[in-house]
């Protein structure tokens, strides 16, 4: 069959009734706009997240915490409140109970310490290239007459040159454990050292950082044995045992001694802001943005351990890089069933991505509706166009039209309905996304801390090509009845017809 | 050689049990020119419809080329009219949007020819009949006789070997119907067999080869069958 000739019939019935097929179009047109703009958000969203994370080694690296005293039981029935009172009371009792149990092993050592031996043997489970601890302590800080309270400093993965890129004067690190030290440019700003002057004033000059110092309790020097032993005798026996506490661990080797530990190191650089475009890992440096001073990482855990309190409680957190990222989400998963907090940017990008396809399928859903409606206006148009042309149906019928072409008239009248509408649709999303993009980049750059300089929709080539197919589509399938009825017509009354 | 042989037509409506056509036998010969006469609601517009296909009988057969049109599929139909008749109707049946050349190349358009060689053929016919120079006006821009001639043209644009007129002069005066009757003729003489309903005795007379009159769904003469 030779479809031009026919699309030419159905251009020229659309052509007469322009105003009426442009309201019809109008409705394909809202549905497809609408349709393109989200999932273009969607596509867009997700782009945005993934490429934030992807090209770095954000999907191997799996954030590791350690875990709070998970062998501590929740259930209030295993305390008992004994004496006269109510039920009511006595199961109030029962949880108070339990809360301050919970918090008194919280303050203690965690159940399951970071520390080198721990570290040793999780790096024995599979599929796990390196563990290393991260270091990010506060320390008193001395420099060129300078003095800081409190300074946040964090330790840089030498081996992988972290940060090389970002020592604006001066040179980075010389190894792993050199004593050097590296100052943020805020640091030196905040001290009103401006100048590049300034700068190289600073290099060479010493630091000396010193543990703050936070006083361990008797009792927190105590091995857990004996701390349990404690936490249940009656007020007087505990301040007798609080007396004899120190000359006990002296007796028996528990370090009460409290040294201050303190180092000194040479400036070598200045190292600039994290800015967009920089690789930026979010387990690994999201520890690190509000550090002012850094050290090789062999440098910081030596000066970390150099305090009791640290040898004693372990690292806070550790950083585990599997060896690759498909196996991320498993690593995370076995670190949790031993006890762990544990946290993965491929689980979370997982989650994320599933998320946004949720909203994204589910708001698609809801326009999805208003093409539905558009088709009802299209199947009205149709119809009145085929009671309208009943006369020339006749007449195509009497010169040798068969009923499937009479039916492709009509069915490529309404294609050509739903082909303009679905275009003008795209069109117009696609101009829409110009001072969408603007807008959004604006909004998310007043609100997240993380410079964002992504587009927020992303128009795919399938998208641009499924949009106004989905409007042909839709008004092909809105067509199939009206032009079924077309074809139908019996031509000897239709040629009567007035 | 005949090109139709009908036998014992009947096309009855249901609604009220009419038959508008009750027992109609007829041979139509290759190149002959037929004149149907008869009053009003005698079945003359009935019997015109079966032979071109428009529609079917409730019983009885029209063999063509001696395949039988009460047998075919609403597909076969269509490509039976296409290929083998023209219609001509007594109020024109052009489409009133396209301009001449377009409602004679409109059975083109359903052959699948392309439209350059659609617009070369149908700028010829409307030369034949005599406006080979208004191929670009619409219908609204005609007077009826030329809008006849436009549909003679479009009947002639298969080349039919079957051309069937449903009182093609009805809507004419007397001098136009003369010059739309000498188109008919050519087409004639250029061998089509001709059925043509007329009111009109006299024009049956000077134009067609043999006569039947029709009365009640019935033919009222005996006609010879060959
Ligand atoms: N769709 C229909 N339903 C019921 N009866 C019909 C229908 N079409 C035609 N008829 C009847 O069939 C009979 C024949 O009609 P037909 O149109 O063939 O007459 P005709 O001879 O062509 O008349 P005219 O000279 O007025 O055109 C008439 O009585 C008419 O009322
Ligand atoms: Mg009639």
């Amino acid at each position: 069959m030779n479809l031009r000739g026919m699309i030419w019939l159905a251009l020229e019935g659309l052509l007469r009734k322009k105003g009426r097929n442009f309201l019809t179009t109008s409705g394909v047109f809202i549905g497809v706009f609408a349709l393109t703009l989200i999932v273009s958000l969607g596509q867009g969203l997700s782009h945005a997240v993934t490429s934030t994370v992807s090209g770095t080694d954000n999907l191997r690296q799996v954030g590791l915490t350690g875990g709070f005293g998970i062998e501590l039981s929740n259930d209030p029935a295993e305390i008992e409140i004994p004496g006269e009172m109510d039920e009511a009371r006595r199961e109030r009792l029962r949880r108070a109970a339990v809360n301050r149990r919970q918090i008194r092993q919280v303050a203690g050592r965690r159940a399951n310490a970071i520390d080198d031996k721990t570290i040793a043997e999780l790096s024995k489970l599979p599929h796990i290239e390196s563990i290393q601890p991260v270091i990010v302590e506060r320390y008193e800080m001395k420099l060129n007459g300078h003095d800081s309270p409190a300074t946040l400093s964090y330790g840089v993965d030498v081996g992988r040159k972290r940060y090389a890129d970002r020592v604006i004067a001066g040179s980075y690190f010389s190894g792993p454990g050199a004593p050097e030290a590296i100052v943020h440019e805020y640091l030196l700003y905040k001290w009103g050292m401006l100048t590049d002057g300034d700068y190289t004033k600073v290099i060479g000059q010493t630091v000396k950082l010193k543990t703050i110092q936070t006083e361990l309790t008797p009792e927190q020097q105590a091995p857990p044995m004996l701390q349990e032993f404690m936490r249940d005798l009656s007020e007087e026996e505990r301040k007798a045992m609080q007396t004899l506490l120190p000359k006990l661990l002296k007796q028996f080797g528990q370090s009460s001694q409290r040294r201050a530990a303190e180092r000194e190191f040479t400036v070598v650089g200045v190292l600039r802001e994290q800015m967009p475009g920089d690789p930026f890992n979010v387990i690994e440096d999201g520890n690190a943005v509000q550090a002012d001073l850094f050290l090789p990482l062999e440098t910081a855990r030596e000066l970390f351990l150099a305090s009791a309190v640290n040898v004693e409680l372990g690292y806070p957190r550790a950083l585990v890089t599997v060896t690759d990222a498909e196996f991320a989400p498993e690593v995370e998963q076995t670190l949790r069933d031993k006890g762990y907090t544990a946290f993965s940017v491929a689980s979370a990008l997982k989650q994320i991505e599933s998320v946004l396809l949720m909203i994204t399928v589910s708001i698609s859903f809801l326009t999805g509706i208003a093409l539905i409606v558009s088709t009802l206006g299209i199947v009205n148009t149709m119809i009145t166009s085929v009671i309208e042309r009943t006369r020339e149906i006749g007449i195509f019928k009497a010169v040798g039209a068969t009923n499937a072409q009479v039916m492709t008239v009509f069915l490529c009248e309404s294609a050509m309905i739903g082909l303009v509408g679905g275009l003008l649709g795209l069109a117009l999303a696609a101009l829409a996304m110009i001072p969408g993009d603007l807008l959004a980049v604006q909004l998310i750059n007043e609100k997240a801390a993380i410079p964002f300089d992504q587009p927020v929709f992303v128009l795919p080539l399938w998208l641009m090509i499924a949009g106004p197919a989905l409007g042909t589509g839709t008004a092909i399938v809105a067509a199939i009845l009206p032009a079924r009825r077309a074809a139908r017509i019996d031509p000897v009354k239709a040629l009567r017809h007035d | 050689m005949t090109l139709v042989v009908a036998r014992d037509l009947w096309r009855e409506y249901s609604q009220g049990g009419v038959a508008a056509l009750a027992g109609v036998s007829v041979d139509i010969a290759q190149g002959e020119f037929v004149a149907l006469l008869g009053r009003s609601g005698s079945g003359k517009s009935t019997l015109l419809n079966l032979l071109g296909g428009l529609d079917r009988p409730t019983r009885g057969s029209i063999t063509v080329q001696g395949r039988d049109l009460a047998t075919m599929s609403a597909r076969e139909l269509s490509l039976y009219r296409r290929s083998t008749v023209g219609f001509i109707f007594q109020s024109f049946n052009l489409v009133p949007t396209l301009p001449a050349w377009e409602n004679v190349a409109l059975p083109l358009v359903f052959q699948g020819i392309p439209r350059e060689q659609r617009k070369r053929a149908a700028l010829e016919m409307l030369d034949r009949v005599g406006l080979g120079a208004r191929g670009h006006h619409r219908p609204s821009q005609m007077s009826g006789g030329e809008q006849q001639r436009v549909a003679i043209a479009r009947a002639l644009a298969n080349r039919p070997q079957l051309l069937l007129c449903d009182e093609p002069t009805g809507n004419l005066d007397s001098n136009t119907s003369a010059q739309i009757m000498a188109l008919i003729d050519d087409a004639h003489k250029a061998g089509a067999a001709l059925v043509m309903v007329t009111h009109d005795p006299e024009l049956a007379r000077i134009h067609a080869s043999r006569t039947i009159r029709m009365a009640d769904g019935r033919i009222a003469e005996p006609v010879e069958v060959a």
